[in-house]
């Protein structure tokens, strides 16, 4: 039982209003995770400053979307399936083009710098229409992750205050940031291609979960739930350089030591 | 903009490969949700083994 203040308001949380906290903390650093492993994904290619203006974005739609729509969080519900695979099906057509980019690097059919043979205003097109669209997954990721928390501090705060419950979600937010930001400096030292190529599959990792998630039910279709996540990761991982190891060209082995 | 639409998603071949896979998952997903998922990733896989031909 929680201690009363003077006015009736209860200065300390009760066991129940811990547990409801620590659900709220955890399930929200899940889904940040989640977010944050899109942004630190497209960061490695567009840069920090663009990943962190679109994570930014992503956030402040949710807060708009919060402040107007506010006690409309039914409606939110039902549409957080089509919202779902809506993105899911964005990530697909952004991921699979990466992963086949880059086992095509890996095997060597594509140069591992092409792009440097072509005159530089195309590249500098490419790479800017390139980094819109990463702008972009890592907008609609935090977008959707941000909506997920939303619901979560909704459907789990009647346990305790609701200011409570979205500081407990904010707080996981602080430190699933402060987690990634100390990844930054070792993933910097990963060859350009592996880190291109562990992007992809980790944009499709995600696509795939969301999308037929999102169309045919997440808890039907995907039974353990978030880790799934991991096992796609690794599915695609392995099998995107096996695909590459078959289709090597002669002389590739140097190329695939550099990547 | 066409060149833009292409850069993001690709080409056809690229397009129509996440349509087919995404079709096919969904239409298993009416007989045996639990393998549509593994079934989407796997339709992407071969997918990406063909194009990378």
């Amino acid at each position: 039982m929680g201690i009363i203040g003077a006015h009736g308001a209860p200065l300390l949380m009760t066991a129940a209003q811990w547990g409801g906290a620590s659900a709220i903390f955890l399930a929200s650093a899940v889904e940040w995770v989640e977010a944050f492993t899109i942004v630190l994904a497209v960061a490695l290619t567009i840069g920090w400053r663009r990943a962190a203006g679109a994570a930014a974005a992503g956030l402040a739609v949710v807060a708009l979307l919060i402040a107007v729509t506010g006690a409309g969080i039914e409606a939110a519900q039902a549409d957080i399936g089509l919202i779902r695979a809506a993105i899911g099906i964005f990530l697909l057509l952004f991921g699979l083009r990466w992963y086949v980019k880059a086992i095509r690097r890996y095997s060597g059919r594509t140069a591992l710098h092409d792009e440097a043979q072509e005159f530089a205003e195309t590249r500098e097109q490419l790479a800017q229409a390139e980094g819109r669209a990463a702008w972009v997954v890592a907008f609609k990721g935090v977008l959707l992750e941000g909506l997920e928390v939303w619901l979560l501090v909704v459907a789990l705060g009647h346990t305790l205050s609701y200011p409570a419950a979205a500081g407990s979600a904010a707080a996981s937010l602080v430190l699933v940031i402060g987690a990634g930001v100390a990844l930054r400096a070792p993933l910097t030292r990963v060859p350009e291609n592996t880190l291109k190529y562990l992007v992809a599959c980790a944009i499709l990792s995600f696509g795939t979960f969301w999308s037929i998630g999102g169309l045919a039910g997440e808890q039907a279709v995907w039974p353990l739930g978030d880790v799934t996540l991991l096992l796609l990761f690794a599915t695609y991982a392995a099998a995107g350089r096996m695909i590459a190891w078959r289709s090597r060209t002669p002389g590739s082995a140097a190329a695939d030591m550099r990547a | 903009m066409k060149k833009l639409l292409q850069l993001v998603f690709g080409d056809a071949r690229n397009v129509a490969s996440v349509a087919v896979a995404l079709l096919a998952a969904f239409g298993l997903s009416r007989l045996a949700p639990a393998a549509a998922g593994p079934a989407l990733a796997l339709l992407l896989i071969a997918a990406a083994a063909l194009q990378s031909i």
